[in-house]
C-alpha cells in the first residue's frame, strides 16, 4: 500500500494571516480543506440530529436500561480513611431475601486507605433489598493513622499512604506527555520537570522579583449522571457479555472488560446510546476509585441475572475522581521595564491515593518570551479518593498559578497586565485574540472605572482580568473507523463506534457527510454509541471531532469516488470528465447528467459502502505546540466581576471567552460548548470545593446541596469570539475545544478580583471570608 | 376511585421554591412565582403499608394503577414500576430539579414526592409535554432543539418541566432573562447550557433570543 506522499499548496492561518503552505499527505487522503474551502453544511449552526430524543425522554442512557430479571447491585464502603481489614463475613447477605449474588472486594490483612472504597458488593431483586442485605455484611477494622490535607501529608512524620509503589492510571482523558513520576520519598512523588534556560539565573539577573504562594482546591466532576454500568452474560458458558455503560470511552469498556473476564474483545459489546456527562472521570470500565465493572460483571456471573450498578450522588462525589487541589509557589524575575528573566514554579498537588496531580503547561508553554523557565511539581499522596482526569487536567490550576503572579508582578512593576503577557506571547493567534479583546471588551475603560472606584473606596466595585489557554491538536491517527453507506434509495449513513458526551458528535459526523455528498442533511442517518459500529476514540482530551471527522470525510469521499465510477458508467464519459454538483448530481461535461435518486439506483448489490480512518497530524501552521508536531491551540478569556465590599461576594458578571478551534464544524453546538467550559470555571473560581474532615477523613459536602455548582442564577454574561484557524492537519481541518474553554476562566475572573479589590486573592475558591481578609490586608 | 394516603412530606420541600436552595450565592430577585403546592389532605382512618398499597393516578393522560409500599418516591415508581425513564434520578434528596414533574399542573421534585402523594392526581412528565402537538413536540421543545438548550441531556426533563410551568404562568407571554433564570434556579446544569435555555424559552414564547 506504500505510495509516495502528495504534496499540496494549501490556504492556511487566519483572518489577515493567510499565507500558502506546503503540506505533504499520505497516500489516498483527499485534498485537506484549507481557507479556500466553501463548505455549505460544515460550520453551520445546526441544531443537533438527536436533540428531539433529549427533549421527550425517548433518549436511553444507561441510568434508563430496565432488562427482565435485572438485579440492582449496591456496593459496601470503607467507612474508615485508613484501616486494615481484621476479618469480612458476607454469609448473612448472601442468605438475605431477594439476594442473587454477593461478593466479597476485599479480604483480611487488605488495607483501605480512603472512605468509599470497595469492601464488598450485592445483586438483589429490588434496590431496598440490595440496601437490607449490605447491612447484614460483618467487617471488622482496626483504624490506623490517615492524612486528608495536603500540607499535612508533605510533612516528614506524616502516616505513609502507600507502603507499595504506586502504579499510575492514565486514561484517554490524560493529556498525551504529561505524566511519569520518580520514587516517592514519603508521601511526595515528584513528576518530570518542565525546564528551559536557567531559571536561577534568571532570578539572580532580575531587578524586580515577585514570589507568593497559589492554592487552588479539589472540584468534583459532578456529572449528572452518575457512574452506571449494566452487566448481561448472554450465554449460557458465559462467553460474551453485552454492557451497557455511562462511558466517555467504549472501547477502553470493551478492552477492560475482556481482560478482567478473559474474554476476547469482540465478545464484548459495549452500548452507551446517550451518556449524561462525564468531564474526564468516565473512562474504562471502572471508576478510578471503585471496580465497577468487575462488580456488576462477577455479581452477574453469579447470579446468571442482568446486573444494574448505579452509583449514588455521595459515592459518585467521593470515589469515582476529582480535580486534584495544588500548592504552587511561583517565583518571577523582570527587568525594571517589564521583561519576564525567570518564571519558577514549585507545584505540588494531591490526586488522593491516586496520581496525577500536575499542574499543566500554562507556565511554561504561553509566556515563551521568557528565557528561563522551570516548572517542578509533585503528587502527594492523601487519605482520600484517587484524582483523575478532569477537563484539561493540570491546566486550570496551573492557569490561577501563573497568571495571578503575572498580575501581581505587573502591579509592582506599573504595567497593564494585558500588556505583559502580549510582550512574552509568541503564538501568533493568541496575540490576535488578546488584541481583539482588549478592544471588544473595553479593557483600558474598565481599568480606569476599577481604579476610579478604589480610589473613592466604594462599596460595590468592579474589575477586569484576562488569562490565556494552551492545549495540543491531539487528534488520533487510525483510531476511529467510520463506514459510510450509500443504499439504492438514496439514503446516506455514516457508523462508528464512538460515543457523545454531549458535544453533539454525531451532528458533525452528519455534517461533514452531507457537505462531501453535496445531501441534504435530513437525507443523512448516524449510528453511534456500540461497539458493533467501528472503532474509535474516546470523548476526552479534545481530540474527539479532530479523530472522527476526518475519518467520515475520507470514508465519505471513497463512496463518492464510487458513485462518480457508476455515473461514468451511466452517462457514458470517463470518470475524470464527471463533476459532483449540489445535490449529489453527476454531470458530464456534455451537459449530460444524473440525479441523485436516480443514480443510487443503479448502485449493484445492497449499496455502496466504504470505511476509513485519518493519518497522523500532517501539519501545524502557524505555531506548534511545545515543541510537537502537533497545532498549539489558543484561546484567551477576559472576566468583569462585581464585589460586595461589605460581604466579600465576588460575582462574574460578563465572561469574554475568544477561541481557535480550527476549522469550526457547527457554530452552535460549538457555542454551548464554549459557555460549558466558562461556567465551569466559573464555579470553580468562586465556589466550588470537596470539603474534607480532617477527624474523620470523610468528605463533607457529598451531595448537590452543599458542594456548589453554578446554578442559572450565577452565570455571567458570556461572548463568544472565534479566530477560525486553518492549520492543515487533517482532511476537515478540526481541532478540539473542550479542553481550552475552561482553562482560563477561574485564572481571568481571579485577576478581575484583585482589579476590583486592589489586592490579590490567592487561594481558590474565591469565597466572601477570603474576600474580605484580602480586602483586610489592603486597609 | 383513588384512595389518598395521610403521608405527606414537609411542604418547605413541595415546588419549585426548593430549587432556590442549590442556587448557590445568588438570591432571587422575586420569590418564587407560586406557593407551594396544595398538600392533599389527609383521609382519616385509611393506613397504609408497610406492604405494597394499590395506587391510582393519571400519568401523561392515562390512568394508571400500580402498588408500591408508601415508602416508595414518585421519582422510583415513575423508574422502576412504569418504565417512564425520562425523568432523571440525580441527588435523589431535592437539590438539583432533575426530577421535576408536573403535579396538577404545579413543578415539583419527585425525589421528594411519595408515589402515594398523587393518587387521584394528574402527573405529567416529560414525556407528557409533547402530547397534542404537532410532531409529538411542544414549541417549547423544539425550541430546546434550535437554540441547542441541551448538551448530554440529563437535566433537560427537568429544565423543559421548569420552563413549560413558567410559560404556563406567563401564559405564553415571553417571560424576562430574570424570570426565566429564577424559574430554572433549582435545576442542576453541568454541562453549563443556561443560557441556551434562556434563549429558547424566550423564543418559543416568541419574544426571540
Amino acid at each position: 500500500m506504500a505510495g509516495a506522499d502528495t504534496r499540496h499548496t494549501l490556504t492556511l492561518g487566519f483572518e489577515g494571516a493567510l499565507k500558502k503552505v506546503s503540506v505533504a499527505t499520505p497516500p489516498g487522503e483527499p485534498r485537506p480543506w484549507d481557507a479556500d474551502t466553501k463548505t455549505q453544511v460544515v460550520g453551520e449552526a445546526v441544531p443537533r440530529v438527536d436533540g428531539h430524543l433529549k427533549t421527550s425522554g425517548a433518549a436511553k442512557y444507561t441510568h434508563d436500561i430496565n432488562l427482565p430479571d435485572m438485579q440492582h447491585a449496591l456496593v459496601l464502603r470503607s467507612p474508615h480513611a485508613c484501616a486494615v481489614i481484621k476479618s469480612i463475613d458476607i454469609k448473612a447477605a448472601e442468605n438475605a431475601p431477594g439476594v442473587s449474588a454477593c461478593v466479597a472486594l476485599a479480604k483480611a490483612s487488605d488495607r483501605v486507605l480512603f472512605v468509599g472504597q470497595d469492601v464488598a458488593a450485592v445483586a438483589a431483586a429490588t434496590p431496598e433489598a440490595a440496601r437490607e442485605a449490605l447491612a447484614r455484611i460483618q467487617v471488622e477494622y482496626e483504624k490506623q493513622p490517615f492524612v486528608v490535607a495536603l500540607e499535612k501529608a508533605m510533612q516528614d512524620d506524616a502516616p505513609l499512604v502507600h507502603t507499595t509503589a504506586v502504579k499510575e492510571r492514565r486514561t484517554e482523558g490524560d493529556e498525551p506527555g504529561a505524566g511519569g513520576g520518580a520514587k516517592a520519598r514519603g508521601n511526595i512523588r515528584p513528576a518530570p520537570s518542565m525546564k528551559k534556560g536557567d531559571a536561577k539565573r534568571g532570578l539572580r539577573q532580575a531587578k524586580v522579583t515577585h514570589e507568593a504562594v497559589y492554592t487552588t482546591q479539589v472540584h468534583t466532576h459532578t456529572a449528572l449522571e452518575t457512574h452506571s454500568i449494566v452487566v448481561r452474560w448472554d450465554d449460557a458458558k458465559q462467553a460474551r457479555m453485552t454492557v451497557w455503560c455511562s462511558t466517555q470511552s467504549i472501547f477502553s469498556v470493551r478492552g477492560e472488560m475482556a481482560e478482567m473476564f478473559g474474554l476476547k474483545p469482540q465478545d464484548v459489546h459495549v452500548i452507551t446510546n446517550f451518556l449524561g456527562g462525564g468531564f474526564g472521570a468516565k473512562f474504562g470500565a471502572s471508576a478510578p476509585g471503585s471496580r465497577l465493572g468487575f462488580i456488576a460483571g462477577e455479581l452477574a456471573r453469579l447470579s446468571k441475572k442482568p446486573v444494574s450498578l448505579l452509583l449514588d450522588r455521595r459515592e459518585e462525589h467521593t470515589c469515582t475522581g476529582n480535580r486534584p487541589d495544588s500548592h504552587q509557589r511561583v517565583t518571577l524575575g523582570a527587568t525594571e521595564g517589564g521583561a519576564l528573566t525567570a518564571i519558577h514554579v514549585v507545584g505540588h498537588g494531591s490526586a488522593g491515593i491516586g496520581t496525577g496531580a500536575g499542574i499543566g503547561r500554562n507556565a511554561f508553554g504561553i509566556y515563551t518570551k521568557c528565557p528561563n523557565i522551570l516548572v517542578e511539581s509533585a503528587d502527594v499522596f492523601t487519605h482520600a479518593g484517587p484524582g483523575t482526569a478532569f477537563r484539561a487536567p493540570g491546566h486550570p490550576q496551573g492557569a490561577f498559578g501563573i497568571e495571578s503572579a503575572l498580575n501581581e508582578l505587573a502591579a509592582k512593576l506599573g504595567l497593564d497586565p494585558l500588556e505583559l503577557r502580549i510582550a512574552h506571547n509568541e503564538h501568533p493567534v493568541r496575540r490576535r485574540q488578546f488584541e481583539l479583546g482588549r478592544d471588544a471588551f473595553q479593557w483600558a475603560d474598565k481599568r480606569r472605572r476599577a481604579a476610579d472606584q478604589r480610589g473613592r473606596n466604594t462599596r460595590m466595585r468592579t474589575g477586569v482580568g484576562v488569562a490565556a489557554s494552551i492545549w495540543g491538536d491531539f487528534g488520533r491517527a487510525k483510531a476511529a473507523s467510520v463506514t459510510v453507506t450509500v443504499t439504492p434509495n438514496g439514503g446516506v449513513e455514516v457508523r462508528n463506534g464512538v460515543q457523545d458526551i454531549g458535544t453533539g458528535i454525531g451532528t458533525v459526523m452528519a455534517q461533514v457527510a452531507a457537505e462531501v455528498l453535496r445531501r441534504p442533511l435530513s437525507t443523512v442517518t448516524v449510528k453511534i454509541g456500540d461497539s458493533e459500529l467501528g472503532s474509535s476514540v474516546g470523548s476526552g482530551g479534545s481530540q474527539t471531532t479532530s479523530s472522527v471527522t476526518p475519518a467520515v470525510r475520507n470514508a465519505a469521499e471513497q463512496v463518492k469516488a464510487r458513485l462518480i465510477a457508476l455515473a461514468a458508467e451511466a452517462l457514458e464519459a470517463p470518470a475524470a470528465k464527471i463533476t459532483w454538483g449540489e445535490g449529489g448530481v453527476a454531470s458530464a461535461r456534455k451537459g449530460k447528467s444524473i440525479e441523485f435518486a436516480a443514480l443510487c439506483k443503479k448502485i449493484k448489490g445492497e449499496s455502496i459502502s466504504e470505511s476509513a480512518t485519518r493519518p497522523q497530524t500532517y501539519g501545524s501552521h502557524p505555531m506548534k505546540f511545545l515543541g510537537s508536531p502537533l497545532y498549539q491551540i489558543a484561546g484567551v478569556q477576559f472576566a468583569e466581576v462585581e464585589v460586595d465590599t461589605w460581604t466579600g461576594v465576588a460575582r462574574a458578571r460578563k465572561v469574554l471567552a475568544i477561541h481557535d478551534c480550527g476549522r469550526v464544524m457547527n457554530e452552535l453546538t460549538l457555542r454551548s460548548q464554549i459557555n460549558g467550559g466558562v461556567i465551569l470555571g466559573t464555579g470553580y473560581a468562586l465556589m466550588e470545593q470537596r470539603v474534607m474532615d480532617g477527624r474523620s477523613g470523610v468528605m463533607l459536602n457529598a451531595n448537590l446541596e452543599s458542594y456548589k455548582c453554578l446554578g442559572a442564577r450565577d452565570v455571567p454574561e458570556i461572548e463568544v469570539l472565534l479566530t477560525e484557524v486553518h492549520v492543515g492537519n487533517n482532511s476537515t481541518g478540526a481541532v478540539g475545544i473542550g479542553e481550552p474553554a475552561t482553562i482560563p476562566t477561574a485564572a481571568a475572573i481571579a485577576g478581575a478580583v484583585m482589579d476590583a479589590i486592589g489586592a490579590p486573592v490567592r487561594a481558590l475558591p474565591i469565597t466572601p471570608d477570603r474576600v474580605l481578609t484580602a480586602l483586610g490586608a489592603t486597609s | 376511585m383513588s384512595k389518598r394516603s395521610g403521608i405527606t412530606r414537609r411542604g418547605l420541600f413541595r415546588g419549585i421554591g426548593t430549587a432556590t436552595l442549590v442556587a448557590g450565592c445568588a438570591t432571587p430577585k422575586a420569590p418564587p412565582p407560586e406557593g407551594p403546592a396544595q398538600t392533599p389532605p389527609v383521609t382519616p382512618g385509611v393506613t397504609l403499608g408497610p406492604g405494597p398499597a394499590p395506587l391510582q393516578f393519571e400519568l401523561n393522560g392515562q390512568a394508571v394503577t400500580t402498588e408500591v409500599p408508601p415508602s416508595a418516591t414518585l421519582l422510583d415508581t415513575l423508574r422502576l414500576r412504569l418504565d417512564a425513564t425520562g425523568t432523571k434520578k440525580v441527588c435523589d434528596r431535592g437539590s438539583c430539579g432533575a426530577c421535576m414533574v408536573l403535579v396538577d399542573g404545579q413543578p415539583q421534585n419527585s425525589c421528594m414526592t411519595l408515589a402515594h402523594d398523587v393518587a387521584g392526581r394528574k402527573v405529567t412528565t416529560v414525556e407528557g409535554l409533547g402530547a397534542g402537538h404537532d410532531g409529538g413536540q411542544s414549541p417549547l421543545q423544539r425550541a430546546f432543539v434550535e437554540r441547542d438548550a441541551l448538551q448530554c441531556g440529563f437535566c433537560t426533563p427537568g429544565m423543559l418541566i421548569s420552563c413549560t410551568a413558567l410559560l404556563a404562568r406567563t401564559g405564553g407571554a415571553a417571560p424576562s432573562a430574570d424570570a426565566i433564570q429564577d424559574a430554572i434556579s433549582g435545576n442542576l446544569c453541568r454541562c453549563g447550557t443556561y443560557p441556551h435555555v434562556v434563549a429558547a424559552v424566550k423564543s418559543a414564547a416568541g419574544g426571540g433570543a
